[in-house]
């Protein structure tokens, strides 16, 4: 009831905010592909603020980015394009920016003063050229350590702080008989993985050089021939199992105690709360292992351009109500992201996400995502030479080191 | 030589059995141990989805369920989500029948006149056709789509179930046509010449004479139109609209959903559950295969 | 007499919506797909030109030479197990069997279940921590080992297995289709003339099914080019990048990797050996005479 009575003052201001209210329902198509259980509950969130503030959510779900994507583009080309559709943030739509196909939302962030409350990162995010043309909705952060808190009391292992203890406690759980680290299959969390390891070993600049300013002196530099060396050593730590094995089953053998760590990002939380269990106690987190620097993603959703008055309403209207702090705060809540407005209340959240909070708030605590500064075209690639690396034992470090910068070389 | 004449059996044409005897035992025994591996899958599928999801996160493949249970069938049909809409994947199949029915009739009509005509009239050009639909064949659909959408927001059909029917009956085009052209190429020409000689115009022959003949063919062109069609998720998606998604979107809602619990059991009802309309197909096709070689033989 | 346009004018009348179809979706998006193959389009199709330089990097991509020798391996091991496996199923089906239909639907099942999720199930029974490997060792077996699908060096047969599994029934119906056109009277003859079995098969009956067999072939082909869903469902490529092929590349650099330029250039690259594969088999089948079957 409470949340209820939120939502109608949320409503309220909306409408005292919005020129002109209109008394018909403003619809809005929105592609997404947030199909889980928990997603869904978290864009329910949205729908029933926008339907709380006049509007009418038409739910257009897709699961699958790619799928969800591809109808969303092809719409735009065939002349009837969504009200708004979900990229992650970074360089997905910028192709749509510079094809002058998205709408301008300089008027809304103004009058809502995003400056104000969000970060320069995602500012730079979802920002081209000074115009705003996307609303970021959550923040996650990608490099999380977790582990199975009995299973480490068991071996009479701490929980690690550093590359070498973590070592030295996946040797003693190897000796024990336990997998020492869950690994997923599939490509993006071995490049997950390995962004971990850059930036727990290499740290902030190097990350920063190697990605943000495509430098290739720093990926031919000893400092990343030393994230590569650990990187491969990580490879020995795995178990023949984990082809075909998604995030989630890796996630599910730490928490089921058949492994010992697993490099996640915060969604992780979702796993551990499914299986009844809280995240902090029952699977320990370690944020940003070795250097305490977080890269950070998450989701926007951006507005095709449009004649129709009416949707243009609409899209005001959902922009809006997509940043309120209400909306923020219920929204990740369920997500299990961070929100984007740093003026919200956050105490409600769990250990885990306070932990991260912290960091987040500290200068140089986090860089943007390797998503926000390097094209879908390149982080393929990378991909696909890192998966390469990954599953091919024999491969040499150097090898890799050499591929990579070939990579970064490139336009 | 002996090819497809009119007057084929009715039945199984294969050598008489002399005996039961152990050849007869050696035909059912490699049939058994064939439809033995073909079943491994549907059997871990069937059995996955009759148990609860501890029992699958912590048993084994093969076991049998401890205690079966029809939940995840229910809410496979009925209340599976996709985003808000928690009506299971029941929602696109009237979808799936409007865009299959048409598609598959037109697709195979075009199909077998082209065929047909390529086969016994090889008008000018003929060859040309033939050769760019075959190499047409080979293309990835993907590659079609930008040009495709675009064509068709420009005839108003993007975003429609006529648009979604055009687009498979394009796609549909290619192997039909080298389905009946293949086939009329087994009947003997001389069957034609002496029709052309009785006065048979194009559509005569074509009626009277080729489609009757054609049963078995159009059964395996019917099973193949309706397998693809039906389990068809990226033209649906992109053509079809949002008010019009087949079940394959809904399919792939439940089953392909990123992030968070994956519910094995539901994504094989489901599974089983989308595939039961070709299945059915499948197994009523057979009597075609026998009963409409017998109806369609041309006394004499 | 009339020139052969007149004559067939009704003809041509029927091929109309066959030749629409080819002028504008068929040619129109292949010269679309070459055009746009010499831009730097990303995710939408540009013209700024940039002559070879997306073949260049094509070529260049350790990917990509991945994916051709996989199609390769795959392709052979495909065809010809379809057919081989997809034939002896017909020819044994077509012995007056009891329950005909319920062996024929077992065949063809697979044909019709979304791959989705039976690739699911593939992966399952045969990942070494799941499936038979470890079921086998269960039952005391300790030493047994099928890890194919976690290798990279073998997972493409495994790939090529559960293509088989799909397809054969398939090329069971198509044969099946075929056989129950053979005339009765040449079982009698044979059996006068006292020729075994296996010999007016072999002799007899495939030269009869040819065009079945074609027809078999070419749609395994197609299958062959444009094989996509299998691998995801599989292997989504794995291990690393050792079970790619060309369809997929096509695909996640025309969506996920949104570089329209190199999808494009891969698919026609793929669209001219498909090409110079097929001529040859074109001009000789189709061609050269008239009506080469009789």
């Amino acid at each position: 009831m409470k949340h209820f009575t939120k939502a109608l003052l949320g409503a309220a201001a909306v409408v005292a905010l919005m020129a002109g209210p209109s008394v018909a329902a403003e619809k809005a198509e929105v592609i997404h592909w947030w199909t889980s259980g928990g997603e869904s509950a978290a864009v329910k969130v949205f729908a029933d603020q926008f339907n709380a503030a006049g509007g009418e959510w038409v739910d257009a779900a897709i699961a699958g980015g790619e799928a969800a994507r591809a109808a969303g583009i092809n719409r735009i080309v065939g002349g009837n394009p969504p009200t708004a559709m979900q990229f992650n943030t970074g360089k997905q739509f910028e192709d749509l920016v510079a094809q002058g196909l998205l709408g301008n939302l300089d008027e809304v962030a103004k009058a809502d003063g995003w400056d104000k409350f969000l970060s320069p990162v995602l500012v730079k995010a979802v920002s081209r050229d000074g115009h705003y043309f996307a609303v970021p909705v959550n923040i996650h952060s990608n490099n999380w350590l977790w582990y199975n808190t009995a299973l480490l009391e068991a071996n009479q292992i701490e929980p690690p702080k550093t590359w070498d203890e973590l070592f030295a406690a996946m040797d003693k759980l190897k000796a024990a008989g336990v997998i020492p680290m869950a690994q997923s299959g599939d490509a993006w969390t071995q490049v997950l993985l390995f962004n971990d390891v850059l930036l727990g070993v290499g740290g902030r600049d190097l990350y920063l050089k190697v990605y943000g300013d495509n430098n290739v002196e720093a990926v031919k530099s000893p400092e990343f021939a030393k994230v590569v060396e650990t990187f491969g050593k990580l490879r020995e730590y795995g178990d023949p199992g984990q082809q075909g094995r998604q995030w989630n089953q890796a996630t599910g053998l730490v928490v089921s105690g058949k492994a010992g760590f697993n490099f996640m990002g915060d969604w992780a939380k979702g796993e551990v709360i499914a299986a009844g269990l809280t995240p902090g106690k029952e699977v320990g987190c370690v944020p940003g292992i070795g250097n305490q620097v977080y890269w950070i993603g998450g989701d926007v959703f951006v507005f095709p351009k449009t004649d129709n008055a009416d949707a243009q309403k609409a899209q005001a209207l959902l922009a809006h109500t997509m940043l309120t702090p209400e909306t923020q705060v219920a929204f990740n809540a369920k997500k299990g992201s961070v929100p984007v407005r740093g003026d919200v209340d956050t105490s409600k959240l769990d250990a885990c996400a306070q932990a991260g909070l912290k960091l987040l708030g500290t200068e140089n605590g986090s860089v943007p995502g390797f998503d926000f500064l390097q094209t879908p075209d390149k982080i393929g690639s990378i991909q696909d030479v890192i998966g390469q690396f990954w599953t091919t034992p024999s491969q040499a470090p150097a090898d890799l080191q050499a591929k990579f910068a070939d990579i970064i070389a490139t336009e | 030589m002996a090819s497809l004449t009119a007057n084929a059996p009715v039945e199984p044409s294969g050598p008489r059995p002399k005996r039961i005897g152990p050849g007869r035992y050696g035909v059912y025994a490699f049939l058994i141990i064939s439809a033995l591996f073909f079943l491994i899958p549907l059997y871990v599928m069937i059995v996955t989805s009759l148990k609860p999801m501890d029992e699958i996160r912590m048993g084994n493949l093969f076991a049998l369920p401890g205690s079966p249970s029809f939940d995840a069938w229910i809410k496979a049909w009925s209340q599976a989500c996709t985003g808000l809409n928690c009506n299971g994947i029941h929602v696109g199949m009237l979808n799936s029948i409007k865009i299959l029915i048409p598609s598959v009739i037109l697709s195979i009509a075009v199909g077998s006149v082209t065929g047909y005509a390529l086969s016994f009239w090889r008008p000018k050009g003929a060859n040309i056709l033939f050769a760019i639909l075959l190499l047409g064949a080979f293309i990835p659909y993907q590659v079609f789509l930008y040009p495709l959408v675009r064509i068709l927001s420009m005839v108003s059909l993007y975003n429609s179930i006529p648009g979604v029917v055009f687009v498979h009956t394009i796609f549909g085009l290619p192997l039909m046509t080298l389905l009946f052209r293949n086939f009329y190429a087994g009947i003997p020409i001389d069957l034609f010449k002496a029709a052309r000689v009785d006065g048979g115009g194009f559509w005569a022959i074509f009626l009277r004479l080729m489609l009757p003949l054609s049963t078995p063919i159009i059964v395996v062109a019917a099973i193949l139109q309706i397998t693809g069609i039906w389990n068809d998720f990226l033209f649906g998606l992109i053509f079809a609209g949002r008010e019009n998604f087949p079940m394959t979107v809904q399919l792939n809602n439940v089953v392909n959903s990123s992030f968070g619990e994956k519910e094995y059991n539901v994504n094989m009802a489901a599974t089983i559950l989308t595939a039961l309309v070709p299945l059915f197909v499948y197994f009523v096709s057979g009597r075609w295969f026998v009963r409409g070689i017998a109806s369609g033989a041309v006394k004499g | 007499m009339k020139p052969r346009f007149l004559r067939f004018w009704m003809a041509q009348v029927a091929l109309a919506p066959a030749w629409l179809i080819v002028i504008f979706a068929y040619i129109g998006t292949i010269l679309w797909t070459i055009q746009i193959s010499f831009t730097s389009s990303k995710v939408f199709p540009v013209s700024n030109y940039v002559g070879f330089s997306q073949y260049t990097r094509l070529f260049g991509s350790e990917r990509w030479i991945i994916s051709v020798q996989n199609l390769a391996i795959f392709g052979i091991l495909f065809i010809v197990g379809c057919l081989i496996l997809g034939f002896l199923l017909a020819v044994f089906l077509d012995q007056r069997i009891r329950a005909e239909s319920v062996f024929r639907t077992i065949f063809l099942y697979p044909y019709a279940l979304s791959f989705i999720v039976t690739g699911l199930v593939w992966q399952w029974t045969l990942n070494p921590t799941l499936g038979i490997q470890q079921t086998v060792r269960n039952w005391g077996w300790e030493s047994f080992t099928f890890d194919w699908l976690s290798r990279g060096d073998r997972a493409i047969y495994v790939i090529a297995l559960a293509g088989m599994w799909q397809a054969s029934g398939l090329v069971m119906a198509i044969l099946l289709a075929g056989l129950r056109g053979v005339d009765g009277e040449l079982w009698k003859a044979a059996k006068v003339d006292g020729i075994p079995t296996w010999r007016v098969y072999l002799h007899i009956v495939i030269p009869i099914l040819t065009p079945m067999f074609v027809t078999a072939t070419v749609l395994l082909a197609t299958a062959v080019v444009k094989v996509y869903d299998l691998v995801v469902a599989l292997t989504n490529g794995g291990p690393g990048i050792s079970t790619e092929v060309p369809a997929k590349f096509v695909i996640e650099y025309l969506f996920q990797r949104q570089n329209l330029g190199l999808a494009t250039a891969a698919s026609t690259v793929m669209m001219i050996t498909v090409l110079c594969v097929l001529a040859p088999w074109l001009y000789v089948q189709y061609f050269r005479q008239p009506r080469s079957a009789h």
